[in-house]
This record gives C-alpha cells, sequence and structure tokens, in this order.
C-alpha cells in the first residue's frame, strides 16, 4: 500500500534504480547493437578471402548468421556492462566524491542533498561509459579468439559454409554464454 | 680376279663407312640452354629438373640421339618439334635433390654406349669427354613460413584477450 501511495519518485531514487537497473540507455543500445554488428561482419572478410567462399553465393547464410551474432554479441556486451558498472562504480566512488565535493565547495548555496545527488549522477556517468566501452573492448577480444580458433584450428578441415556457420555461430553463443557469468 | 674385284669392293665399302660415320659426330657443338627447378613446395610434390637447349653443330648435323648423365642418372633426351631442339626432365624427391651444381653431361649413342660399358666394368667414366656439358643451378626449395599466419593470429588474439581479461579481473574482486 505504501508503495502504491508513492507515486513520483525522487531524483535520487530515479538515479539509483538507473544505477542498478540492466536497461541500457538508446545511445547505448544503438552504441552496443553497432558495434557488434561490425564485429560479426569481420567474419565474413575472414571467410570470403581466406576460405574462398563465394561473396554472393553465399550472401543469405553470411546476413543471417551475421545478424544472429549480432544480437548474441550485443546481448554479451550488456550482459558484462552491468556486471562491470557496479565494480567501476565502487572503484572510483572515492575519487569521484574527492573530485565533485572539492568542485561543489565553492558552492555554498547547495544543499547536502543536492551534492550527493550530484556525486551519484557523476559517478553512474563514468561507471556506465567506463563499463561500456571496456565491455565492448572485452567481448570483442574475446569473440575475435574464439572465432580464429574454432575456424583455423577446430573446424579446419570442414567446409567453409559448416565452418563459417558453426564458428560464427559458436563463438557468439559462448560469448553470450560467458556473459552470463556473476564474475 | 674376281675375289680381288670382291675383295677390293669390301675395302672401298669399309672406307666409305668411316667416313659416314665420322660425319655422325657431332663438331664444335654449340649450346644454347634454359634451365627450370622447381623452387617451392607449396604447388609442387616433387623436386623436378627440365633442361631444354639447341644443340647446333658445325658440320650441320640435325637430330641426332643425345643421351644425359646427371646426377647419376642416365636418360635419353628428347627431341621436340623444333629442329635441333631438345629437352631433358628429372624429377626426385627434395631430399634427393638438393641444392647446387648440377653439372649434366651429354654424349651422343657412341659416347653413351662407352659410358654403359665403362660403368659397367667399373672403369674410370672421366676418360670419357661429353659431347658438351649443361650446368643446371637448382637454388633449393621453399619450403613455406616456419609460423603459419593464422597461428601469429591467434597469438596476437589471445594476447589482447588476456590483456582484457587480467583487467577483468582486476576490476572484480
Amino acid at each position: 500500500m505504501a508503495v502504491t501511495k508513492k507515486t513520483k519518485l525522487s531524483r535520487e531514487e530515479e538515479l539509483l534504480l538507473q544505477d542498478f537497473s540492466r536497461n541500457v540507455s538508446t545511445k547505448s543500445s544503438a552504441l552496443f547493437y553497432g558495434n557488434a554488428l561490425i564485429v560479426s561482419a569481420i567474419p565474413i572478410w575472414l571467410f570470403w578471402r581466406i576460405h574462398q567462399m563465394d561473396l554472393w553465393q553465399s550472401a543469405i547464410l553470411f546476413v543471417v548468421f551475421s545478424l544472429v551474432s549480432t544480437y548474441l554479441v550485443a546481448y554479451a556486451y550488456k550482459n558484462v556492462k552491468f556486471v562491470l558498472k557496479h565494480y567501476i562504480a565502487q572503484k572510483r566512488e572515492e575519487g569521484i566524491t574527492k573530485e565533485m565535493m572539492s568542485k561543489l565547495s565553492e558552492d555554498k548555496e547547495m544543499t547536502k542533498k543536492e551534492k550527493d545527488e550530484r556525486v551519484l549522477w557523476k559517478k553512474n556517468e563514468v561507471a556506465d561509459y567506463e563499463a561500456t566501452t571496456f565491455s565492448i573492448f572485452y567481448n570483442n577480444a574475446l569473440y575475435l579468439v574464439l572465432l580464429i580458433v574454432f575456424s583455423f584450428y577446430i573446424l579446419k578441415n570442414f567446409n567453409p559454409s559448416v565452418n563459417y556457420v558453426l564458428s560464427v555461430g559458436s563463438s557468439a553463443g559462448l560469448l553470450a554464454l560467458f556473459s552470463t557469468s556473476s564474475k | 680376279m674376281a675375289a680381288t674385284t670382291s675383295k677390293m669392293l669390301t675395302i672401298l665399302v669399309l672406307a666409305v663407312l668411316t667416313v659416314f660415320t665420322s660425319a655422325d659426330v657431332c663438331l664444335g657443338p654449340v649450346v644454347k640452354s634454359e634451365t627450370y627447378t622447381t623452387s617451392e613446395t607449396t604447388v609442387s610434390t616433387e623436386t623436378v629438373f627440365i633442361s631444354q637447349f639447341t644443340l647446333t653443330c658445325k658440320n650441320g648435323l640435325q637430330n641426332i640421339n643425345l643421351f644425359a648423365d646427371v646426377a647419376g642418372r642416365m636418360i635419353p633426351a628428347v627431341r621436340t618439334t623444333v629442329t635441333n631442339q631438345y629437352q631433358i626432365t628429372i624429377t626426385d624427391e627434395y631430399k634427393a635433390l638438393r641444392s647446387g651444381n648440377y653439372e649434366s653431361r651429354f654424349y651422343d649413342e657412341e659416347g653413351f654406349s662407352a659410358l654403359k660399358k665403362a660403368r659397367r666394368n667399373n672403369e674410370d667414366v672421366s676418360t670419357i669427354t661429353p659431347l658438351f656439358t649443361i650446368n643446371i643451378s637448382h637454388g633449393g626449395v621453399w619450403q613455406g613460413t616456419y609460423i603459419q599466419s593464422e597461428f601469429v593470429a591467434a597469438c596476437v588474439a589471445i594476447l589482447v584477450w588476456w590483456l582484457a581479461f587480467s583487467t577483468k579481473s582486476k576490476l572484480t574482486p
């Protein structure tokens, strides 16, 4: 009952929610999908130029698996970002608080609550940015390792089409799977 | 009388025959040759030596039968469709034909049978002078790079991932 009564959340609560929510903003979502698409399209070049697949004959296969892989890679980005964001926020908390306080100390009119809000907002922004970029970097590196190992070593004796499907599918799938671990 | 005439005729025929036989020897051979040797292993399974040459004799002898003695092998030289052009080919494992200079000695039928005879009787073959020689210079075969490019790619990718992973481990307690 008490919850329903309080329909409007305070700014601080909103920030906290944003801090702990799994949802990503449209901007970072676009960043994730854009990056995931680029990374998922890289194997096309590999299988076209190195494994000698025909670009036009296999176009449907390339498009379908690039899209599937894009979805899975973006999913992994989101998960890793969510996990990392909290740790980064904890690591940076002290530094950000110090910096913000020294910046805001000149402003005598600002209330303590408002200052805390500013700090929380800044912390959220810094952690979000760091977690987003690091998640993209980490997942890209892991995806490419998996892809190279799958396509050149594990599946090297397969027909290129099968090799493409399996290596892209398993790399993206494993990436998504690893991203669900909480560490 | 008849016997004397036939004897004389025989001598005459024999004398004429020696003239013919001496005409079979290529005098002052001038050779223009081109050689090919396998240079790498990726598109071949064995080392191949090919030598193609044109032989010009001062006495105008054409299309004679030639034999070659190269790298311990005795092979006939094949006449091509072009007049006075010949070719020899040798194939063997990479290990059997190492890099280096191979002197191929060419003989006509007479020289070749003398060579075979000398070999058979374990005699010194250096006394039989070849008609001419061609040097086949083999630079060895390139076995490909020691490290494959995908291995380098995999190593770089693993290194980058390892850096990312260790950074991630530092962030997460």
